[in-house]
């Protein structure tokens, strides 16, 4: 047994070595070992997406739960060309817990707030790649918050509440065509700050 | 910028920011997927947009996944691995020292098989065949399992005893407890004395108490407390044995 644990420990730690879309083709070769290191690798992001969506911390386990059982069952459906393997995962999370918030109906749907999110992060061992998703968090966050109020809302209760852009509109009672052109607008001007540069006539 | 602001745009250019956001009603999702097949211009510019809506999660304030969580999905991971494991390409390995049988191995299995509902109505699972090997054998959960189609099966053999492992099966309804039958052929279900129920979480671990020579499938079906001489449901198991 002893003998057992450390040659799956020595394993595991060739398997960390592995990029994502490597650990990929074996997970779609039922490899638990290497689903486990990419279960290491986004399990925090996963959670911290469905966390954010649905604001329940039971609810958003559920749903990470969820997006990662399909991740193990579906992996041979991985395809690298369409993205990377933290944004397949995401894409899921995102999806389900929308599906749960619309579930629940409009009325219990929470608002794309940050409203009671810090009492629940916990004290981590931060790792380096925990510093680094913070960095990369601290980025996006950074981009949203420069980003016109009206612009970040439509965004935010879209992508995060899950509302619907008809929802929306009749929520914020602005015609739906200028709904539309604040997301548009919004995600032009986060693109331009992503690449670097500032959108220029947005 | 996505798109250029030009007299040729589409007039759904507007469309692809909601799309990416995921904020299109139902009907309009299918509607404009369709449109999207034959529109380059809104292609390019969902293309564009999505890869910003892809960063959109980094924005959400970092939480940490409970060990607990991770434990739980480990667990089930590991459990279908084994399954799938022994279905797969391990039953296809030729003949080697026989794997040592022990009852709870067996259980560790079926229970591991459970969860995988996307496995659910055809198993493979293991046979261990005397001293011949393994072969991969079928299972079939029938219609009447209704819900818990993701109820798993194993049947072990050793020394012409056999051993009917389930996991995540519902509980027998009340009054009524689970058969197992033997078919030696088309419509052919001898009864056997194994009458069982399964715990709370849905496992049992059954004796087949007659021999296996010339069994075509074993069956198992819900009957009557105190077990039938004739199925009177059909079977919500069938593992059908290689022949």
């Amino acid at each position: 047994m002893a003998r057992l644990r450390r040659a799956s420990a020595s394993s595991k730690e060739k398997l960390r070595k592995l990029a994502d879309e490597e650990l990929m083709e074996r997970v779609a070769g039922n490899d638990a070992d290497a689903f486990e290191v990419v279960l290491e690798r986004h399990a925090d992001a996963a959670f911290s997406l469905a966390y954010r969506i649905c604001g329940r911390r039971s609810l958003a386990e559920d749903i990470a739960q969820e997006a990662f059982l399909s991740v193990w069952r579906s992996g041979g459906r991985y395809d690298r060309a369409r993205g990377s393997v933290r944004t397949w995962t995401l894409g899921i999370v995102h999806n389900r817990a929308v599906d749960a918030l619309r579930r629940t109906g409009v009325h219990e749907r929470r608002r794309a707030s940050d409203e009671g999110i810090e009492e629940t992060i916990e004290a981590p061992e931060r790792t380096d790649s925990q510093a680094f998703d913070n960095a990369v968090s601290e980025e996006i966050r950074g981009a949203l918050g420069e980003l016109p109020a009206e612009q970040r809302r439509v965004i935010e209760l879209a992508y995060f509440g899950g509302f619907t852009h008809l929802e929306i509109a009749s929520m914020l009672d602005t015609p739906v065509g200028t709904v539309k052109g604040r997301m548009r607008l919004g995600l032009n001007k986060l693109r331009g700050h992503l690449q670097g540069w500032e959108a220029v006539g947005a | 910028m996505s798109a250029r602001d030009s007299d040729h745009d589409c007039p759904q250019l507007a469309d692809a920011a909601v799309y990416v956001l995921g904020a299109l009603e139902q009907d309009e999702l299918t509607r404009y997927r369709e449109h999207l097949s034959g529109c380059a211009q809104c292609r390019a510019e969902v293309a564009g947009l999505q890869s910003v809506a892809d960063e959109l999660p980094a924005s959400a304030p970092p939480a940490v996944a409970s060990p607990a969580l991770r434990e739980r999905i480990l667990t089930t991971v590991r459990a279908e691995a084994a399954l799938l494991s022994a279905a797969g390409h391990e039953a296809d390995r030729p003949a080697k020292p026989m794997v040592r049988w022990r009852p709870r191995g067996g259980l560790a299995l079926g229970i591991g098989a459970a969860a995988a509902a996307g496995l659910a109505a055809l198993v493979a699972v293991l046979i261990a065949v005397g001293s011949a090997g393994h072969a991969k054998v079928t299972v079939t959960a029938g219609e009447g399992l209704g819900r818990a189609r993701s109820a798993q099966v194993s049947l072990r053999q050793r020394d012409g005893r056999a051993e009917l492992v389930v996991a995540h099966m519902p509980q027998p309804a009340l009054g009524r407890i689970y058969e197992v039958w033997l078919s030696h052929g088309p419509h052919d279900a001898r009864p056997t004395n194994a009458l069982f129920s399964v715990t709370g979480d849905g496992s049992a671990a059954v004796g087949v108490p007659d021999s296996l020579d010339g069994v075509r499938e074993v069956m198992v079906t819900s009957e009557p407390a105190g077990g039938s001489r004739h199925p009177t449901t059909s079977p919500l198991i069938r593992v059908a044995l290689p022949s």
